[in-house]
């Protein structure tokens, strides 16, 4: 089992020109406390079991950029059928990270019973997926990262790490103003126009 | 398909494709079959089955930051299931969106179960301000490009919903 601090400042360090797209509580917090960053990530806060598919429609529309999606098993649990659109879509450039803490890390950590029991890499596999990851060793995810990122091919990585055991802070920003940021982010890095469309 | 349904989803294609929208992601709806089986068959467009209908949102989001124009295809029903997504996603970060709907529960829809939708399906879009555009009758299908148009002035979601009428090619 990882300390989520780890795994984190791993991704960090080695995710650097990738777009970045956190969802509700730990993970946005996360990143947000060790980069930040506020021109390439999206903090989906409000997510709820949709930021990897909101990740797939970025990816979808940038297909040169790697656009990588963190959710929580918490999301996860609210809508496995994720699985299914992502298979079906099959974008080269998503790279979805499951982070398992098995508890509500937004919400005290309040345990989450039926994570112990469910192998969310299996489950992947059995809806088709091809490149499935579980890691729960930083070396493991070190040695691993290049083949999940660099090689072309959407890819689920399950990352087991411990709950984060402390409050950690939001990113301060209006919902408004993430988007301005990373969407003229990817306007002045080669993406297609998005504010800028001319309306007729 | 017959000939009317077909002659009107191929209207709702070409008003859909001339505004800018080049993808849909769609959940069924008895009504909407022959529409999402054009699009599906279209190469104007990429169409996306999803899992349930705020996969839709927030695929049709994304897409949006992807620079991608979309629409995201479901019954009335499945609008109610994505209340907490649009209000979360679209409303917070201002993403426009345009949604496509069914207008079930409307007088003449014998389906009890969609009843509910004739009692509260308008009273909850307008409690959250979201503006409504009727399809009824061909005339009114250049309309999509409006609302698409208005979606992303207002940058928030736009709902156009479309008759059962409509659809059959019988308005």
């Amino acid at each position: 089992m990882m300390r989520f601090e780890d795994c984190f400042r791993l991704l960090h360090e080695r995710l650097k020109t990738e777009l970045i797209i956190t969802s509700a509580g730990n993970t946005s917090e996360l990143w947000w406390e060790i980069s930040r960053e506020t021109e390439r990530v999206f903090y989906l806060e409000a997510s709820m079991s949709l930021a990897s598919l909101f990740a797939a429609g970025i990816a979808y529309g940038n297909p040169e950029k790697t656009v990588v999606a963190f959710s929580g098993d918490g999301a996860f649990n609210m809508n496995p059928g994720m699985l299914f659109v992502e298979r079906q879509l099959d974008l080269p450039n998503l790279k979805h990270f499951m982070v398992s803490n098995r508890c509500y890390g937004s919400t005290n950590e309040l345990t989450m019973p039926f994570s112990h029991a469910i192998d969310y890499a299996g489950m992947a596999r059995a809806a088709g997926l091809l490149r499935v990851y579980s890691i729960a060793r930083l070396e493991e995810l070190e040695r691993q990262l290049d083949d999940i990122i660099k090689v072309a091919g959407h890819t689920f990585t399950v990352l087991h790490v411990e709950p984060l055991g402390r409050h950690a802070v939001s990113p301060p920003l209006d919902g408004p103003e993430v988007k301005f940021r990373f969407g003229r982010y990817l306007e002045r890095n080669g993406g297609r126009p998005i504010f800028d469309t001319p309306l007729g | 398909m017959s000939t009317a349904s077909e002659a009107i989803a191929r209207q709702i294609a070409d008003a859909t494709a001339k505004c800018g929208i080049t993808t849909i992601a769609s959940l069924p709806d008895g009504w909407i079959t022959d529409l999402i089986t054009a699009y599906a068959q279209d190469n104007r467009f990429r169409h996306l089955a999803v899992n349930r209908e705020e996969s839709a949102i927030g695929f049709c989001s994304g897409a949006y930051l992807g620079g991608i124009g979309s629409m995201a295809l479901m019954g009335a029903s499945g609008l109610l299931t994505c209340i907490y997504a649009l209000t979360k996603i679209n409303y917070t970060y201002q993403i426009p969106i345009l949604i496509g709907i069914t207008l079930r529960g409307r007088p003449g829809d014998s389906a009890k179960f969609h009843q509910s939708n004739s009692l509260y399906l308008d009273s909850i879009i307008q409690s959250i301000d979201m503006p409504f555009i009727p399809i009824e009758k061909a005339e009114d299908i250049p309309k999509i490009g409006v609302a698409y148009a208005h979606s992303r002035t207002l940058s928030r979601p736009v709902v156009i919903g479309f008759t059962r009428e409509l659809l059959r090619g019988q308005a």
